[in-house]
């Protein structure tokens, strides 16, 4: 009868609780223990058929998560590429996949023209082409007999 | 979902393979007949030579025929005179001319003009008089020499 009484008075508290008690260190303790308590008093008390359920929810969602943690490690996981970059935008790409795949799409398409437009030799105005149509022709550029004759005159 | 993530590792590889073939498409191994129609018109002064050339030659000669179709066409008319004699000095001459040429490029317009005359007179000089001041020049290019 007790026990029923202190339940009920947990309970209360616990519906009275409010954002500024939670901010605080010890309320939150607290609180934290009084649910702690709440959980394992009505746990003496659940039915067989309840334990059970609980039992195979629980089951479930260690496994998800067992499963989740050996895709992450062996790196089947999704977005495993991006976590070279952190976890955090691993994370993102799972969360918004799509738009991920798009961006991704987008950025190594521009790449592919930049390297096709602005390709290592591609500087016009410095090209060979340019070299040969220029006022001088290339011997004019590489005759150390012209530079000579510069310089004396 | 899982399709997505098979074509998007499609679509990585492919992309790979594009930008090394973007990045690899020198042309350095290709023979005369293996260049396009157009390749062959403006690198037609090196036919016979072609395939004896080294690949970074044939590289750089496949330069000038991609930018050629960009110039107009006094200056496409002077780099086919000009293809044949750029293709028979050496390397070092070539850098050096490269050099040069961007050194001419960064001087003022009557400079420019002063030097064209100088080339002028200096090709009105005898085979002689030039070897002579050849002979009496240092290797080594230096720095100063349009300046």
């Amino acid at each position: 009868m007790n026990m029923h009484k202190d339940n009920m008075t947990n309970t209360k508290n616990i519906n009275l609780i409010d954002d500024n008690v939670i901010s605080d260190p010890v309320m939150e303790e607290q609180i934290a223990r009084g649910i702690s308590d709440l959980l394992n008093n009505r746990a003496q008390h659940l039915k067989p058929e309840q334990e059970q359920h609980l039992s195979a929810a629980r089951n479930a969602a260690v496994n998800y998560l067992a499963e989740q943690q050996a895709q992450y490690s062996t790196g089947a996981g999704h977005g495993y590429v991006l976590r070279w970059f952190g976890h955090h935008v691993g994370q993102n790409f799972e969360q918004h996949r799509v738009a991920s795949t798009g961006l991704l799409l987008v950025v190594m398409l521009l790449t592919f023209f930049a390297v096709q437009h602005f390709g290592f030799n591609n500087n016009l105005e410095n090209s060979d082409a340019y070299l040969l149509a220029s006022d001088l022709p290339p011997e004019a550029y590489a005759d150390k007999g012209f530079d000579a004759w510069i310089e004396s005159n | 979902m899982d399709r997505i993530q098979l074509g998007l590792r499609w679509a990585v590889v492919l992309f790979f393979f594009l930008v090394a073939d973007v990045v690899n498409a020198n042309g350095a191994n290709l023979t005369w007949g293996q260049l396009t129609e157009s390749q062959r018109q403006v690198l037609n002064p090196l036919a016979s030579e072609w395939d004896t050339l080294r690949p970074w030659q044939r590289e750089k000669m496949l330069d000038i025929a991609r930018d050629y179709p960009k110039m107009s066409s006094d200056k496409q008319e002077l780099v086919k005179k000009r293809l044949t004699n750029w293709s028979r000095m050496t390397p070092y001459e070539r850098e050096n001319a490269r050099k040069r040429h961007q050194q001419f490029q960064a001087l003022p317009e009557d400079k420019k003009r002063e030097l064209r005359q100088k080339w002028h007179e200096y090709q009105n000089l005898s085979e002689s008089e030039r070897a002579k001041l050849r002979a009496e020049s240092p290797d080594a290019y230096g720095d100063s020499g349009l300046e």
